[in-house]
């Protein structure tokens, strides 16, 4: 799974309604805040919105998955033909 | 200290010189090529996840990029009311945070 690591660089003081709106849309309150969004195709327009003003770079993430705490027994026969990838 | 100045001593009056200067013009083609970085960004992460976006294919139609661009547009922008139809950038207001990349054809 990538994400778009998206950093304001730049206040928007002064800039439109519609840049502010796309910021707080974002979740970037102050300068130098930094989020993850999925990589998609309305993240991408809300960054084309607010271009001039954040940095941004992709980053792949592996899904976090937690130790499931047990394993399932096999017979030697059956975990052999695993390994040898039958 | 007060240092009197026409700005400080009548109401609103700001200056801004007809002239951008050299330091300015190279802070300019930071942002222009920041901005260019941005979109690069966008566009590779949406081609790796085999997706599309139509803001970030209007913009590589229609917007010029920075080593593209001639310095006339990179620094000055379209104005009629000018005598050569141009004034600096400087001039444009939020000039360092909004995109003014493209004239009126002819100008």
């Amino acid at each position: 799974m990538s994400y778009f690591r998206i950093t304001l660089v730049r206040s928007a003081i002064g800039l439109p309604r519609r840049t502010t709106d796309v910021l707080k849309a974002l979740g970037l309150k102050k300068r130098m805040a930094q989020v993850f969004h999925p990589v998609s195709p309305s993240v991408a327009g809300q960054i084309m919105k607010v271009k001039e003003i954040v940095s941004v770079q992709e980053e792949v993430r592996l899904e976090r998955k937690p130790d499931p705490g047990y394993y399932i027994e096999k017979t030697s026969g059956a975990e052999w033909k695993e390994q040898r990838g039958y | 200290m007060f240092k009197p100045s026409s700005p400080l001593f009548s109401g609103l009056l700001w200056k801004i010189p007809w002239r951008i200067s050299s330091p300015q013009k190279a802070r300019q083609r930071k942002r222009l090529r920041s901005v260019d970085r941005v979109v690069d960004a966008v566009s590779a992460a949406l081609m790796r996840s085999g997706q599309g976006s139509k803001a970030v294919d209007r913009w590589y139609r229609e917007m010029p990029r920075e080593e593209e661009m001639v310095s006339k547009d990179k620094y000055t922008i379209f104005d009629k009311k000018e005598k050569t139809y141009r004034k600096g950038i400087h001039k444009l207001p939020k000039w360092t945070r909004v995109s003014q990349r493209v004239n009126p054809p002819g100008f």
